[in-house]
């Protein structure tokens, strides 16, 4: 393959250098050149798409390339700035510039209207930017910087419209709870560069790595430099992983992502489906070795917990971008999962596969918001545009819009000649197999995991027939004729975007055998080595997808044409599911609330005690003095003055002596001469 | 017998009246007697004390030369008196306080 | 006359020249005050690129490698049996003092530029800044501890009127505790000073001396000094060298300020007037972390090599307890102070560790936190100068009233925030790393604190996240319909004034080569005196 394009390493490296900076440049070029923004942006993507088909070419089936350049160095390590580009590095790129270049052009319409589309896009920009350099990075401190940036435009773009009240509160929520994830990552990064002296992936995990080099013995953890307690391991572990729970929503850090669909829409569909909370995932499969047997137990329960949990909330949820967003969080648990029980191929597999279908499920409904938001505007209504209770039946005026919605939505329950069967499957199936190995309690894994596959299709059907099927809401529920309303199908600009995704959801872009997992190209070329055959692979899907049918037909039932409704909506199960299990609500008792008292308590150490000190003893100073004052001012000055009176009393009277009378002198002097010679007498 | 002892009692007395002059008249004059007659008083004294040396007679040599003295002391004192008088018309030594400091 | 003459003196010659022209030149001082700025700039900025790395340059406790270095003997006594009294004007810069000598002449003209505000008796503020900028070069630049002694001293002086006089509502009550707070420390290290007189003496002359120099050498101390490294002198009980060490440690403590020596820095920030914030807070605290580097960790490196794990401690606290408070503040200036006690905690931190990375770290911080907190004070001055209000509730919404004053507020409240591209980041990390691997190296510090210490980033992007969603966020709603009409965006003064610090900040940021090149070696040097 290699020679397909004969190009040398030099221009990859100039390649991948004009991949990074091609939406860089963008940013600052659309913030100058405001009225040329949208043309901007895209063009640069394009450029990085291009560029990223070219590297994918050369390196997918070729070697491993790694550039770098010196940055910074100290005694005993170095930190260098440089490109790592493996088949993992290359497959992101390729999907993050695909989106990334259809969500643009989504865009274009979708923020149409907007006065500060210039700004949008130069965002967008920098998060590209942000994005494919995190993908690039050939170290951990460099992935650390583009995590925090990508974090970083997320903040900026999901308060994009920043005058509403919830976005600004979300992105702040958003960028804390990531900065707390980040935290992990640096303490992580801390552990490896004390342990290790480099930061670099290719030294610390690639062949003949350091990490392998390493080994635990007598309870200390050696490597070639260093040695210290073996818990060091799994709290590095635990470190890199609660930087990925953080940017990948998995529990306990996941209320920030429902939250964060205030952005725009499309946003919502690339950064907080697509491409950053993959990051995460991402993240855990570069440094895969690193992790010992805790960590992954660790990480496989995280992720299955999130996966259930994620999934019962969506089961209840009216607004449509909030079922998506814990549909995202349910589908990072499954590729966490994946990470848990060893099965990394799947992980990128899934995490490629979801990208499409859940990019376009967002986009999707970005059409339906917006075509919604037009009609609430033209006929000053107040309602919300994202509530699935509004709307029903728009199959029929957004006839595209709902095929691919629905060709996505199958995609997400695993349902066969879909991307999602290969990948979800592939999941399963391994949870499947880790649990017959482990045994015993290992057992609730692919239990749960079952179920959440099922609850998968459930809400997501629920989505499809409330939002496409049976009668159209609005009109009933705002009083208000139907005629009226004219609902129209996407123009172009957010219906080709959407059209071209819908066709990488299909399983034969990954395949050319769509019951066939090992025949994915994707996958054989991730996992050459795995196995394949074994009993699971035929029973797990075969399981799932039967009972996702019968659960297809049932939401069909109970939400398009309302045959029954399962009346559950006053039991505390639902309420449980609808308030999102409490979280919100507990973090903020729990965290934000004492933290906050916690402020205003240290504060008021501050100021009464610490300069209370600082104060009283000031008075008492003042006091002292003001005693030494008085004893100043009566018994020293009292001392001094009374001398000075006593010697002014005994001037008067000399004075008066001296009154120039010679008889008085004469007195004076008798005087003086008799006491002179009584003295002589009597001594 | 007159002995030593009675020309120095004498001369005591003699003395303190003097100095009872000086001290206490209103009149110069007078305070100037107060003051020949301490001077008296003092030869008295040493003609006196001159018995004890009779081979230079020291005692009356000296009484003499206080005898000249005094008159010039009283002739000086007396032309002070006199301007005195000129200046303050009068010759109370109580007025005189010129030499207060 | 070098260079460094050059630059400590100028501005005492143009605060002459202002106090002879006449009151109605009066609109001119400030221009004087830039000029002498921009003087100092272009010098320091040239000494900077002059610069010399490398082993013949390591500076810390070698005289002969110090640069621009300059010698007059000053003051010259016999003072019978205690031998000739010996202060020299001894100047000279290693990596540790060139960075913040270009900080400090950046400083200074910012704090010039924004000097508009100053309304009344200009001759006596002009004159007060220069003089303090003098004195603030030459702590800077003393070698000898005498002189330090007298600059340090020196700027105190000019600080306490200038908040005295020109400052806020409770403007005495801060400038008598900024005076005393410092003064108490100042007046306890003079003893050590005199102590170590008694026990240094110059090994060339033989007499006894006040270079910094000297004493950082062990060979150099009399045997039976009071602080002499052999002696192990006792003073009330306590050895002499912990005693000295601690009086002079929390002398610089007070000034960088370290919890629980920091209530003057609110204080006084509050109260100052915008460029005296600025300049307390972007040069101040540094000649206290500048302090603790040259003086106490060099003089007494022993001693501080046994305090690590309290001074470490000590860094973690003003860490978690600066951020804490700065999150329950309502008072936009006052918020920021507490910030800076939060971000200099790490410079303790990465001092503590005593590994190249945490101190080139600590050193980064000093000089990121100078450009970061002159930025954000500034930013304070341009709200405070619209509308005298500064309450964080008075303001919702400002992003859409004043946008460019929201972009700079942005970046200065991000890249305080420790957000990478930006120097805070660079320095906070590494000050972590080196304090994390302090236990590794050289067994100091334990891993928590770095861990611990990790915690104020977070702590730091929630009261500032917080403020800008509290003040510039969300529907635009004021306090008086008419700030509306007061509340203009920047102009072009302001811009030009920020724009630097920015550029800075990013450059820094991006290549922090330019300052880690720079004292690399000086580091070096300097991690080998606890060996």
């Amino acid at each position: 393959m290699d020679n397909i394009i004969n190009i040398s390493n030099q221009v990859v490296l100039i390649l991948a250098f004009l991949l990074v900076c091609a939406p860089l440049l963008s940013f600052f070029l659309s913030l100058i050149f405001k009225r040329f923004a949208s043309v901007i942006a895209i063009t640069s993507i394009s450029t990085s798409f291009i560029t990223a088909i070219i590297l994918f070419i050369k390196i997918w089936f070729g070697k491993t390339l790694h550039f770098s350049i010196p940055w910074i160095a100290f005694n005993n390590f170095d930190i260098r700035l440089g490109f790592l580009l493996n088949n993992l590095t290359v497959i992101m790129l390729l999907l993050i510039t695909l989106i990334a270049l259809l969500v643009h052009i989504y865009s274009v319409e979708y923020m149409a209207k907007d006065k500060l589309k210039p700004r949008y896009f130069a965002y967008l920009s920098l998060f590209c930017f942000s994005m494919l350099s995190l993908v690039l990075a050939d170290n951990l401190f460099l992935i650390y910087i583009f995590w925090e940036l990508v974090g970083f435009s997320s903040y900026l773009l999901i308060g994009f419209w920043f005058t509403k009240e919830k976005a600004v509160l979300a992105n702040k929520k958003a960028f804390i709870m990531n900065r707390l994830g980040d935290l992990g990552f640096l303490t992580g990064i801390m552990i490896m560069l004390s342990h290790f002296h480099t930061l670099d992936i290719e030294a610390l995990f690639g062949s003949g790595n350091l990490i392998a080099s390493s080994f635990v013995t007598n309870g200390m953890w050696v490597s070639p430099f260093n040695m210290m307690p073996d818990y060091w391991l799994t709290i590095a572990g635990i470190c890199f992983f609660a930087g990925a729970v953080a940017k990948s929503a998995q529990f306990p850090l996941h209320t920030w992502l429902p939250d964060a669909m205030e952005g725009p829409t499309a946003v919502s569909s690339l950064i907080h489906a697509a491409t950053m909370v993959a990051a995460g995932v991402f993240l855990l499969v570069r440094i895969a070795p690193l992790f010992n047997e805790t960590v992954l137990i660790v990480i496989a329960s995280i992720g299955v917990f999130t996966a259930f949990m994620a999934a019962t909330i969506a089961l209840t949820q009216n607004d449509i971008k909030r079922v998506l967003a814990f549909s995202t969080i349910s589908q990072l648990g499954f590729m966490m999962l994946a990470i848990g029980v060893g099965d990394e191929a799947s992980a990128i597999f899934h995490l490629v596969t979801h990208a499409f279908f859940k990019c376009l499920l967002f986009l999707g409904a970005g059409i339906i918001i917006h075509e919604l938001h037009h009609l609430k505007e033209k006929h000053q209504l107040q309602f919300d545009e994202q509530d699935m209770t509004f709307m029903g039946g728009l199959f029929k005026s957004m006839p595209i819009t709902a095929i691919v919605f629905i060709i996505a939505a199958m995609a997400l329950s695993g349902l066969p000649f879909t991307s999602g069967y290969l990948s979800k499957d592939a999941i399963l199936i391994s949870v499947f197999e880790w649990a017959d190995v482990k045994g015993g309690i290992f057992w609730i894994f692919p239990i749960i995991v079952s179920l959440t596959s099922w609850l998968t299709t459930f809400y997501i059907f629920r989505v499809v027939f409330k939002v496409f099927f049976g009668d159209f809401r609005l009109p009933q529920l705002l009083d208000v004729e139907n005629h009226q309303f004219h609902i129209h199908e996407a123009n172009a600009w957010l219906k080709y975007p959407v059209m071209v995704l819908a066709v990488f959801c299909v399983a034969f872009v990954f395949s050319y055998q769509p019951f066939s997992l090992e025949a994915s190209w994707l996958f054989h070329q991730l996992a050459p080595q795995q196995h394949v055959g074994g009993i699971y692979h035929i029973l797990v899907p075969v399981y799932i997808n039967i009972l996702s049918l019968g659960l297809l037909l049932i939401t069909y039932l109970a939400y398009a044409k309302n045959k029954f409704s399962f009346g559950l909506e006053q039991t505390w199960v639902y309420k449980f599911s609808y308030q999102q299990w409490y979280f919100n609500e507990i973090y903020d008792a729990a965290i934000v609330k004492p933290i906050l008292l916690k402020a205003k308590a240290y504060y008021w150490f501050d100021k009464n005690v610490i300069d209370g000190l600082v104060n009283s003893s000031a008075t008492a100073i003042i006091h002292i003095s003001s005693i030494a004052n008085w004893f100043d001012v009566h018994i020293i000055d009292g001392l001094v003055n009374g001398l000075a009176s006593v010697v002014e009393r005994l001037n008067i009277w000399f004075r008066n002596v001296q009154n120039g009378k010679v008889q008085h002198y004469i007195i004076w002097m008798l005087l003086i001469m008799i006491t002179f010679f009584i003295y002589l007498m009597i001594f | 017998m007159i002995s030593l002892q009675h020309f120095l009692f004498i001369a005591a007395i003699l003395f303190c009246l003097g100095i009872y002059a000086v001290i206490t008249r209103k009149n110069a004059i007078q305070v100037l007697i107060g003051i020949e007659l301490m001077i008296n008083a003092s030869i008295l004294n040493l003609v006196a004390f001159a018995r004890y040396d009779v081979v230079n007679n020291n005692g009356q040599l000296f009484a003499l030369f206080v005898i000249v003295l005094a008159a010039a002391s009283v002739a000086v004192g007396l032309v002070i008196i006199l301007n005195f008088f000129k200046r303050v018309k009068t010759i109370d030594p109580n007025k005189a306080n010129s030499l207060r400091g | 006359m070098g260079l460094l003459s050059i630059l400590i003196f100028a501005p005492l010659l143009f605060a002459l020249m202002i106090l002879l022209l006449p009151k109605k030149y009066s609109q001119t001082y400030k221009y004087f005050t830039i000029a002498v700025a921009v003087i100092q700039l272009v010098i320091t900025a040239y000494m900077y690129c002059q610069f010399q790395t490398g082993a013949a340059f390591t500076g810390v406790n070698q005289l002969d490698s110090y640069q621009f270095k300059e010698y007059l003997p000053w003051i010259r006594l016999d003072i019978g049996k205690f031998g000739a009294l010996q202060i020299d004007y001894l100047l000279g810069v290693d990596g540790f003092s060139i960075p913040l000598l270009f900080l400090s002449a950046l400083v200074m003209l910012i704090g010039a530029l924004s000097s508009w505000e100053i309304k009344e008796n200009h001759k006596g503020y002009f004159s007060l800044m220069m003089l303090l900028n003098t004195a603030i070069m030459g702590v800077f630049c003393a070698l000898d501890i005498f002189l330090f002694y007298v600059f340090y001293e020196l700027m105190l002086l000019p600080l306490y009127f200038l908040i005295g006089i020109w400052g806020g509502v409770r403007r005495e009550y801060a400038a008598i505790k900024f005076f005393l707070y410092t003064l108490l420390g100042s007046v306890f290290m003079l003893l050590v000073i005199a102590g170590l007189y008694f026990s240094v003496i110059d090994p060339l002359t033989g007499n006894h001396t006040f270079n910094i120099v000297h004493m950082m050498n062990p060979q150099n101390y009399v045997p039976d000094g009071i602080f002499s490294f052999l002696a192990h002198q006792d003073i009330l009980g306590i050895p002499a060298r912990l005693l000295g060490f601690i009086i002079v440690f929390i002398a610089f403590a007070i000034k960088v300020p370290i919890v629980p020596f920091h209530t003057w820095l609110p204080d006084a920030h509050v109260e100052a007037p915008t460029p005296i914030s600025i300049i307390l807070a972007g040069i101040l605290l540094k000649v206290g972390g500048y302090g603790i580097i040259r003086i106490a960790y060099s003089i007494f490196p022993d001693v501080a090599l046994n305090l690590s794990f309290y001074i470490g401690l000590l860094g973690v606290i003003s860490i978690l307890y600066g951020a804490l408070v700065a999150l329950a503040q309502t008072d936009l200036k006052r918020l920021i102070a507490y910030s800076s006690v939060s971000h200099m905690g790490f410079v303790l931190l990465g001092l503590a560790s005593l590994t190249s990375e945490g101190i080139s770290g600590a050193m980064m911080q000093m000089i990121s936190h100078g450009f970061l907190s002159v930025m954000l004070f500034f930013i304070v001055g341009v709200i405070y100068n619209r509308v005298h209000d500064r309450y964080i509730y008075n303001f919702r919404g400002l992003a859409t009233h004043m946008p460019i004053y929201t972009g700079f507020v942005m970046i200065a409240f991000f890249a305080s925030l420790g957000l990478p591209g930006f120097s805070a980041f660079i320095a906070e990390a590494f000050s972590l790393i080196g304090a994390f691997n302090s236990e590794s190296v050289n067994g100091l510090i334990p891993r928590w604190m770095a861990i611990l210490g990790s915690l104020g980033i977070l702590l730091g992007a929630a009261y500032l996240l917080w403020t800008l969603q509290r003040m510039f966020f969300g529907q635009l709603r004021v306090k008086e319909e008419n700030w509306l009409i007061k509340l203009k965006d920047l102009n072009v003064r302001e811009i030009l004034t920020l724009i630097p610090l920015a550029f800075f900040a990013i450059l820094l940021g991006v290549m922090p080569s330019l300052v880690f090149n720079i004292i690399n070696t000086s580091v070096n040097q300097f991690i080998l005196l606890f060996t």
